[in-house]
């Protein structure tokens, strides 16, 4: 009898410490559990943070470079501008004296020949005005114009700048052959000639 | 009389060892947590670091870009000023020739 209540007396002890070891085991497991699942979301989170750190260091970066860029292309543009308009300034003043250069008369001929056959009517009438022209020679310059030309000298330069404007009779052509118009005519070409010249492009 | 006795003994000593193993279960579970929450603070805090260092990098290197970009405007806006100076007097002839038309 003492022998089987001795069994009995293990036996439960046994079964409680094998529960216990279980308990025990359960609990160790899903301690590994949490700490794996852990350091997963955790390793995800801090691969989330550096991931939207690079976006924001590109964001960063390139708002802080494209503005400076853009800021200096701005300032390269502007002074390359700065420099023709200097340069078609010069050109201004170098044509409102060009009456005083053996370049004038051979011009005047060509810009008077071009008036004439772009109205192309046979009561044309030229105006011609120059700064510092002498009256003379624009004078001896009508007289070599076709029959019913009529030859009109300006006592100021035609559109500030000086040149020949012509037209029919009635008005209802007109072709500007000032300094001024041609500039405007030749605008692109300018800015090509003037810019190949000074940057080579 | 006495083996009863000794049987509700033993079960009450049963109990007080299962009772244990929860006890130092939930003990195991909570230092677990705890743990957890330490290892994720770490990690956390590590990649704020990052992050910081990343972006006071990035704005570093961008600003010494711009600052390299100003210096190869000035440069560049230099020699346009040279080129102006020699160059000046051909653009203005090339110019008015063409609007000469000669």
């Amino acid at each position: 009898m003492a022998e089987s209540l001795e069994k009995l007396h293990n036996r439960i002890l046994s079964d409680a410490k094998l529960k216990a070891a279980d308990i025990i085991r359960d609990a160790e497991e899903k301690a590994r559990q949490i700490g794996d699942e852990s350091r997963v979301q955790a390793q995800k989170d801090a691969d989330e943070i550096l991931s939207n750190a690079n976006l924001e260091a590109e964001s960063i970066r390139r708002g802080i470079l494209s503005s400076r860029i853009r800021t200096n292309r701005l300032r390269v543009l502007d002074e390359k501008n700065r420099i023709v308009q200097s340069i078609l300034k010069s050109v201004e003043q170098r044509l409102s004296e060009i009456a005083s250069t053996d370049q004038f008369q051979p011009a005047l001929k060509r810009f008077v020949a071009e008036a004439i056959d772009a109205v192309g009517a046979d009561d044309t009438v030229v105006r011609v005005g120059f700064q510092n022209a002498e009256r003379k020679s624009l004078d001896s310059l009508g007289r070599t114009l076709p029959t019913g030309t009529r030859f009109v000298v300006e006592d100021k330069p035609i559109d500030d700048l000086g040149g020949v404007v012509a037209g029919d009779v009635g008005g209802k052509v007109i072709f500007n052959n000032s300094f001024r118009a041609r500039i405007e005519r030749l605008d692109n070409q300018l800015l090509t000639t003037i810019s190949s010249t000074i940057f080579g492009e | 009389m006495e083996a009863v006795r000794k049987i509700v003994e033993t079960e009450a000593q049963a109990k007080r060892i299962i009772e244990d193993a929860k006890s130092r279960a939930q003990e195991i579970l909570e230092s677990a947590s705890a743990e957890a929450q330490r290892v994720r603070q770490t990690a956390l805090s590590r990649a704020q670091q990052d992050k910081a260092r990343i972006l006071k990098e990035a704005r570093e290197k961008a600003e010494a870009d711009a600052r390299s970009s100003d210096e190869e405007t000035n440069v560049l806006l230099a020699n346009y000023k040279n080129l102006f100076e020699n160059r000046k007097e051909v653009a203005v002839k090339k110019a008015v020739e063409l609007i000469l038309g000669g």
